[in-house]
């Protein structure tokens, strides 16, 4: 594209001329040519060849000019003693200059400007920043958009692509090539070599089929959406690592605790919450009586519809409230739904004091926590 | 009433310098009685104000009535928090008390403070400085402990049946401790033994960090967080753009 000024006079014609000058004709690459430099003159004779088509078909109408390219508006240049195009120039010049005062301004506020976050603040510096900086930018996008609609020629012309496919004698050789090296592997006419070749390759097919029926022996063990890292006798630590004692919550109180565990704390499916009210408070059924202690008791936090944290906890009501649904869990009837989505309970863990007076877990939760998944029964 | 509470300081005053001219001057153990003296003024004004305006609901002798629940052992730390922050005297039963001016000047607070107190006892906030704590600290404890209901920059989010978690920014230090403390209304409590003094103070720390930082971008959005900036830069600043990109089209 860079070769257009190469023209005997370049900037003194407009496009238009540039593309119609005889000189330098075989260099010479159209505008818009994705190709660039590495064209042949072949290729130019058939861009000129398809000229000539659409120079039959665009003469009803339009001008044609050379290289395929039809020039649907010529432009005109506007004379430089032009008053309005004066006007015009010194309008965009004064947008250029704003860009400049702009960034002066941008680049003085950033220093001058008192700022340190959190102490000495002053709450003009981020609107004053974006406001130079929309001077700056402004200023220059603005004056480009003014440049281009007033002083420049403006002329809308269309190039045709060349067409995407080889010339039919080069794909007809590739098509030559390709069917002698078939040959020359011999399948053609040794049949024992492509036959056998047929029955190893198809043979592989049959390989992923047992995949479709479990990996045996290396199926893995763990029912991972089934259990979690609660075990039987592991006590019941805060986020910090810390067990938590009967006792230190207080009635109305609440505590979200993890198994003690390594990385217990990061077990998404282990956080559990424990929740303390007025023994009397608590309704269980008669299985579940000795699953808590001393009105303290603990569920999983996940939420069993779609495993957000329930984790609000409104001790007057013993709501637990799921934050992402809406759904609503009674904490003193074994968190029984009161609304929302949620399709289960929260599971509920059971546990005792050991005899240091810590909780510990009786096991793991007695059913899978969280959302349902396509094997779960129930 | 403004009289009053000056001649109640400046006896406090003067108690204070006495005490402390003797513990300097002898070494003397500090004198029980003249504290003894400043804590029964305090009570008795504090039911003075009680009677005049909590005993309508709460009962003559703070067994509670149809209005109100008794408030024997709720403690200071109650007092503080309900008072402090404006939720008590009560303006009409909703879902839940709202924040509003207090009615009570600081003082009279503890002096309110003081008579429930000493009915009954209960959980007291402690005096001096609450704030100081590490602020790291807070933040993790913060995480943990309140975002899930008060929402991680302490902007409060919704409960069920119309109740809700309160933006902290408002809170007072003391208001803050004083709920920690006392569970007040659908808030869990945090006893000293779950969440020690020295934890409150980091968490309090935090939370008046959080809640009044800097909004260096301009309008905050209410603290919160990502999804509404996001909201807001799609559709006003995409939007604007999209607007732009039409008009300029129209124009050309």
């Amino acid at each position: 594209m860079s070769d257009v000024s190469n023209g005997p006079s370049g900037n003194q014609e407009s496009v238009r001329d540039r593309l119609k000058s005889p000189a330098g004709h075989g260099e010479q690459s159209g505008p818009g040519d994705s190709r660039g430099s590495d064209l042949s003159t072949s290729d130019f004779q058939q861009t000129d060849s398809r000229t000539d088509a659409a120079e039959a078909v665009g003469h009803g109408h339009g001008q044609l000019v050379e290289h395929g390219t039809t020039v649907l508006h010529p432009g005109k240049r506007v004379p430089l003693d032009d008053a309005a195009a004066r006007a015009a120039e010194r309008k965009v010049a004064g947008l250029f200059l704003l860009a400049v005062v702009g960034v002066v301004g941008f680049v003085v506020c950033f220093i001058a400007v008192p700022f340190d976050f959190g102490t000495d603040y002053s709450p003009a510096y981020t609107p004053l920043l974006g406001l130079f900086m929309t001077m700056a930018l402004v200023g220059v996008g603005a004056g480009a958009v003014l440049w281009a609609k007033t002083l420049m020629v403006d002329e809308e012309m269309v190039q045709e692509r060349h067409p995407f496919a080889s010339e039919p004698e080069t794909r007809g050789e590739a098509a030559a090539i390709l069917a002698a090296g078939f040959q020359d592997t011999g399948l053609p006419r040794r049949s024992l070599l492509r036959n056998s070749l047929l029955l190893g390759a198809g043979s592989l097919a049959i390989l992923p089929v047992p995949l479709l029926f479990g990996l045996g022996r290396f199926q893995h063990k763990e029912d991972a959406l089934r259990t979690t890292s609660w075990k039987k006798g592991v006590r019941l630590v805060r986020s910090d690592g810390s067990p938590v004692k009967l006792g230190e919550v207080a009635v109305g109180g609440v505590e979200t605790v993890f198994p003690d565990v390594p990385d217990g704390n990061k077990a998404a499916d282990s956080a559990s919450l424990l929740i303390r009210m007025r023994p009397d408070e608590l309704v269980v059924r008669e299985s579940r009586k000795d699953w808590s202690v001393d009105g303290h008791i603990v569920y999983s936090v996940v939420c069993t519809h779609l495993g957000c944290p329930v984790k609000l906890y409104e001790q007057q009501t013993h709501h637990l409230f799921c934050p992402c649904h809406q759904s609503t869990f009674d904490a003193s009837r074994e968190a029984k739904v009161l609304f929302g989505p949620a399709a289960r309970n929260l599971p509920q863990l059971a546990i005792s004091v050991d005899a240091q007076g810590y909780f510990i877990a009786q096991g793991d939760y007695s059913e899978p926590v969280g959302p349902s998944f396509w094997e779960r029964k129930s | 009433m403004v009289a009053r509470s000056w001649l109640l300081a400046s006896l406090v005053v003067l108690a204070l310098a006495l005490v402390g001219g003797l513990y300097t001057a002898i070494g003397a153990p500090k004198s029980e009685a003249a504290d003894g003296t400043n804590q029964s003024i305090a009570v008795e004004s504090g039911r003075q104000l009680y009677l005049q305006g909590c005993s309508t609901c709460h009962g003559l002798n703070n067994q509670g009535g149809a209005g109100g629940p008794s408030l024997v052992g709720v403690g200071q730390a109650s007092v503080v928090y309900q008072v402090e922050s404006g939720r008590m005297p009560l303006a009409n039963a909703a879902a839940q008390a709202v924040r509003k001016k207090p009615k009570y000047d600081r003082t009279q607070i503890d002096q309110l403070a003081a008579y429930i107190q000493s009915v009954g006892g209960g959980p007291q906030v402690p005096g001096g400085t609450l704030d100081d704590g590490q602020l790291a600290m807070g933040g993790d404890l913060f995480r943990t402990n309140c975002s899930s209901c008060h929402n991680f920059a302490g902007a409060g989010g919704a409960l069920t049946r119309a109740k809700y978690a309160p933006a902290l920014t408002p809170a007072s230090a003391r208001v803050i401790y004083g709920a920690m403390l006392s569970g007040p209304e659908s808030m869990p409590r945090f006893s000293d033994t779950q969440v020690t003094p020295e934890q409150k103070k980091d968490i309090i720390r935090y939370v008046r960090y959080i809640t009044h930082a800097a909004d260096p971008g301009g309008s905050s959005l209410g603290h919160y967080g990502p999804i509404p900036e996001g909201l807001v830069i799609f559709l006003v600043g995409i939007g604007g753009l999209v607007l732009v990109t039409l008009w300029i089209g129209a124009r050309a």
